[in-house]
């Protein structure tokens, strides 16, 4: 009888020291919006894990013991746990592309067309954040670049205030040529990099 | 919101350049999407967040039992939170112009979905989620994270 309690005894502790006060953590790698499965690393003190297939899982369950090995999350498991965070996440954001004629802020005519389509967007979402960023090709100085793209930047955004477009809601930056659509060497004309990105959330 | 936050910047330029270049530095996203209870502690104070409230670096989020919310950065990165959840956005740069990036962030419990944005794009290595006993270096582009107490 002794015996059979210190067994339950044992078992009690040993379960007590597998679950542990630990701090217990999953990471599921999932293809995003687009369907495109990227990659990454889980990494304790005591080893790491690379997930880079979709809905690939790692648990961690210490800071000194390894990732678990890789498993596939299921649907189920997604769901009884992520169903929260999934409703909430946002409606993917609408991207509209503007371009310019060189060294002008300008837009080329096909660009007031997509203008035009992008204001529709704004109001049908009742958009609460309108990022607007301008870019210029390599050609030139950086000074100049950086000039430019912010005007061409700025000359949106006055014309979506014209539209009745709340200035509240928008930002405006300029990244110069630091963040190509068409990566080039410098001093390459590139029209397609001579262009304003607005994204509409 | 934003406005409330412009007429504060205004003041500060007034007072001080200096503050009022920091103070609008330091907006790194908004939040999008609301439900329930949520609170941004900043600077040790306790703000309750609603859509279209601004996000500061180094601000803690913090979501009650049956709430949740979505933050979209200015790299367009999002992150969402469950309910009983907390957040805390250590570190953010994101400067293409002078190839400036940085996205660090501490999952402290409960759940998360984290969607890379621009800077996953130019710069993955400077991407990584702390959590209580490991980090995850993100090299792109969504991830479920579950910390449990």
């Amino acid at each position: 009888m002794k015996r059979y309690v210190s067994a339950i005894l044992v078992t009690f502790l040993f379960s007590l020291l597998i679950s542990g006060c630990a701090h217990h953590s999953i990471v599921v790698l999932t293809p995003d919006p687009n369907g495109h499965v990227g990659k990454a690393e889980v990494i304790t003190d005591g080893g790491k894990q690379l997930l880079d297939k979709p809905y690939g899982m790692t648990t961690i369950s210490g800071r000194s013991s390894a990732p678990s090995p890789v498993t596939v999350a299921s649907p189920e498991y997604i769901a009884a746990t992520f169903s929260d965070v999934l409703a909430i996440e946002p409606v993917p954001a609408e991207k509209f592309i503007l371009y310019f004629n060189s060294n002008t802020v300008d837009l080329v005519p096909e660009s007031k067309a997509v203008f035009a389509s992008m204001v529709a967007s704004i109001k049908r979402r009742g958009a609460i954040a309108v990022s607007i960023s301008g870019h210029s090709d390599a050609t030139g100085s950086a000074e100049l670049n950086d000039k430019i793209s912010y005007k061409r930047a700025h000359i949106i955004s006055e014309m979506l205030v014209q539209q009745g477009v709340s200035s509240d809601i928008m930002t405006v930056t300029s990244h110069g040529k630091g963040n190509q659509l068409i990566p080039t060497a410098d001093g390459v004309s590139e029209p397609r990099n001579r262009r304003v990105e607005v994204i509409v959330r | 919101m934003r406005t409330i936050m412009l007429g504060l910047s205004l003041i500060f330029f007034a007072l001080s350049p200096a503050v009022a270049a920091d103070l609008q530095s330091n907006i790194i996203g908004h939040i999008q999407t609301i439900k329930g209870a949520v609170t941004i502690k900043r600077q040790g104070v306790i703000l309750s967040a609603s859509v279209g409230t601004l996000v500061l670096c180094k601000d803690t989020l913090q979501t009650g039992k049956a709430a949740a919310a979505s933050v979209v950065m200015s790299d367009d990165s999002t992150l969402a939170l469950g309910p009983n959840s907390e957040l805390v956005l250590k570190d953010y740069m994101f400067n293409p112009k002078e190839g400036k990036f940085s996205f660090i962030t501490r999952m402290v419990k409960g759940t998360f979905s984290y969607l890379s944005g621009i800077i996953g794009k130019l710069a993955p290595d400077s991407i990584r989620v702390e959590m209580p006993e490991g980090t995850i270096v993100v090299r792109g582009t969504k991830l479920l994270v579950s910390v449990e107490e």
